[in-house]
């Protein structure tokens, strides 16, 4: 009997703290719940949780702070939330290692959605990689060769088009910002130019998306960056934001 | 009659402050001077008669600058040697001195005539500096009010947006919880097979009355804005009762059960404390608050006690205490202010918005509308805080339209 995945929800506002540790636990997850950074930290320490749900405005410690504190010491899924007029800590949040956020108020199927996604990245990461190649969803790359497969059928990329490829496989079900994906495959100098990144984002999806104009594989998160689904099959709707 | 001497004063005044009448009023002052003193020849001095020219050249120097003195002082010297140096009549000069008569007038009258005119022109560059000055000072001045103008307008756009910062987030914060509660139960509706959804009776009570007290909340936190509103615009109406003032408190304190749990609340009302025509309600919105206050910024635990006693010319006071951190004295004025904590954050230059803070704001105001006051000071044995406010007893007759409005 597998075990229930552990989640640990960090928020300030009983009232949140109290409808989560409900809903979550409904749907089969084991919920602790801290009201500020400092007590999340403690509870870290003695009781592993698989994710971490985390409002970004609180008290002395804020949500950005506690992300980097668990990035210090843990790989672990972190998915914010962020309420509208706070981008630019948003960003900063994803940027210091928050895999996902979820925009105030939320629908709980959005922050489920969200849940599912970060604890398949976390489960398949370590299984789906040898240092040959690497299988995920639809998606097939031979590290030697640097050829991919979708669907078992070779897609043509160029040298550059392929490291966006591979980034995202690496990287799936996160959100991953401008300015990391920029990082990642041009390098520092690179990161203010999000119109070269949406170019190269725009060719990769001719190639394997089946319909480039209702992307599955490559999702844009406005403002943000990108999300990769290697499956296709989630419908782009779960994750929309309600507003 | 009047009228055309005005007009011909005024044209001739016109004309006269033209260059062009310079030169022709040194010729006519110089013949003037000439035909005036040329008969008495023999009977005057030299001497008067050079002086008398230079008079007019240095008049004409005044007033028409330079180069009409100049021509003066030629005319000037010519005439001179013509009709008053021996011999009379022609240009020839008899006695020696004379020459060094001639040469000094001369010499004197065109420099007289070049400082004097010197002299005019400097005072009118001096005037004219002195207003350029003036017209740059006044730029100057204006410049320094927009700018200051532009600053303000900048730091009310600021305080603008803090506020609406504060206020979305006092309003998103309930119906985070509300739209988690509600999807949460019509997901249990909706099934979708695609987990089990293990909601029991009480899961399902719990979230409902989320639902519930998030709702209260967010019509609290529009009452305020509206008080708040109300007070701004001085349109508070007090409805004043006779009431008991341990009724009003009881009222507050039951409304604050939920949020003082974990705190524990005395009350110590005065013995034989007399009746109050209050608004009651307001009243007791106001102890709620303090109350509400206490709780919020005092550790879990601590006491919390409300006090009621008479107060000095017909009031009475009642106050809350609790042990917590204080406020600093410098903050004792300005909690009161409107929207403090949200300016206190703006200043602080936080990007967290952390609720708006009418509390103080509104108690003040109905405390004042009342006729009290109301002021902080530190809470008994130094530590903590204690707010009282007093509102007098009051002893009117009901009004008809009070008695009506029950």
């Amino acid at each position: 009997m597998d075990e229930k995945p552990r989640i640990l929800v960090v928020d300030d506002e009983p009232q949140i703290t109290r409808v989560l540790r409900r809903s979550l636990a409904t749907h089969n997850y084991e919920v602790r719940v801290a009201a500020e950074g400092e007590a999340a930290l403690e509870l870290f320490g003695d009781w592993t949780p698989d994710l971490v749900v985390t409002d970004l405005s609180m008290p002395n410690m804020d949500g950005l702070e506690l992300c980097r504190r668990l990035r210090a010491i843990s790989q672990l899924p972190i998915i914010v939330l962020s309420a509208k007029g706070e981008e630019k800590i948003k960003v900063e949040a994803l940027d210091a290692g928050a895999d996902d956020y979820v925009t105030k108020p939320f629908g709980m199927d959005e922050l489920l959605a969200r849940v599912r996604a970060a604890l398949r990245r976390r489960a398949s990461t370590p299984a789906g990689a040898t240092t040959t190649s690497i299988e995920q969803g639809d998606f097939r790359l031979d590290l030697k060769a640097h050829t991919v497969y979708l669907r078992d059928r070779e897609v043509h990329l160029t040298p550059k088009e392929y490291d966006l490829l591979l980034y995202f496989i690496r990287n799936h079900d996160k959100v991953l910002t401008h300015r990391m994906l920029l990082a990642a495959i041009w390098g520092g100098n690179y990161v203010e130019q999000t119109e070269y990144l949406r170019v190269f984002v725009g060719q990769l999806r001719k190639k394997i998306e089946t319909d480039p104009a209702t992307p599955r594989y490559i999702l844009t998160e406005p403002w943000i960056g990108y999300r990769f689904d290697p499956s296709g099959r989630t419908s782009p709707h779960a994750f929309k934001s309600s507003g | 009659m009047v009228d055309l001497n005005q007009s011909f004063m005024k044209a001739l005044t016109g004309f006269a402050k033209k260059r062009g009448a310079g030169y022709l009023l040194a010729v006519l002052g110089i013949a003037a001077v000439v035909a005036a003193l040329a008969p008495f020849n023999n009977r005057i001095n030299t001497t008067t008669v050079a002086l008398a020219l230079l008079l007019v050249v240095l008049f004409t120097a005044a007033l028409w600058g330079s180069r009409p003195a100049l021509v003066a002082s030629v005319l000037g010297m010519l005439c001179f040697n013509f009709f008053f140096l021996p011999p009379v009549g022609t240009f020839t000069i008899q006695d020696p001195q004379n020459w060094v008569a001639l040469t000094a007038f001369f010499i004197t009258a065109i420099t007289a005539g070049q400082l004097s005119a010197r002299a005019q022109r400097r005072a009118e560059e001096a005037v004219a500096g002195r207003r350029e000055i003036e017209r740059l000072y006044e730029e100057l001045r204006a410049a320094f009010e927009r700018a200051s103008h532009a600053e303000a307008l900048r730091q009310s756009e600021r305080l603008k947006s803090a506020l609406l910062d504060a206020v979305t987030h006092d309003l998103r914060t309930p119906l985070t919880s509300i739209k988690a509660s509600a999807t949460t139960l019509l997901d249990e509706y909706n099934g979708a097979g695609r987990e089990l959804i293990m909601l029991d009776a009480e899961g399902r009570q719990e979230l409902l009355e989320v639902i519930d007290e998030e709702a209260d909340r967010l019509n609290r936190f529009i009452e305020n804005l509206v008080e708040l509103a109300r007070i701004e615009a001085g349109e508070m109406s007090l409805r004043r009762r006779w009431g008991a003032v341990d009724e009003i408190i009881s009222t507050a304190l039951t409304r604050a059960e939920a949020i003082t749990r974990q705190h524990k609340v005395e009350v110590e009302i005065e013995r034989e404390m007399p009746s109050v025509r209050v608004d009651a309600r307001a009243v007791a919105e106001i102890v709620y608050t303090l109350v509400d206050n206490a709780a919020k910024y005092s550790p879990a635990g601590t006491r919390i006690k409300v006090v009621a006693k008479r107060a000095p010319e017909q009031m009475i006071e009642i106050a809350v205490e609790d042990e917590g951190c204080g406020i600093p004295e410098e903050l004792r004025e300005r909690v009161f202010d409107k929207f403090f904590r949200a300016t206190y954050n703006m200043m602080a230059d936080s990007n967290r918005p952390a609720g708006i803070g009418m509390g103080l704001t509104i108690a003040r105001g109905i405390v004042e509308a009342h006729g009290g006051r109301i002021w902080i000071e530190d809470g008994p044995g130094g530590c903590g805080t204690r707010i009282a406010f007093t509102v007098p007893v009051g002893d009117e007759e009901p009004t008809d339209a009070e008695q009506v409005a029950e």
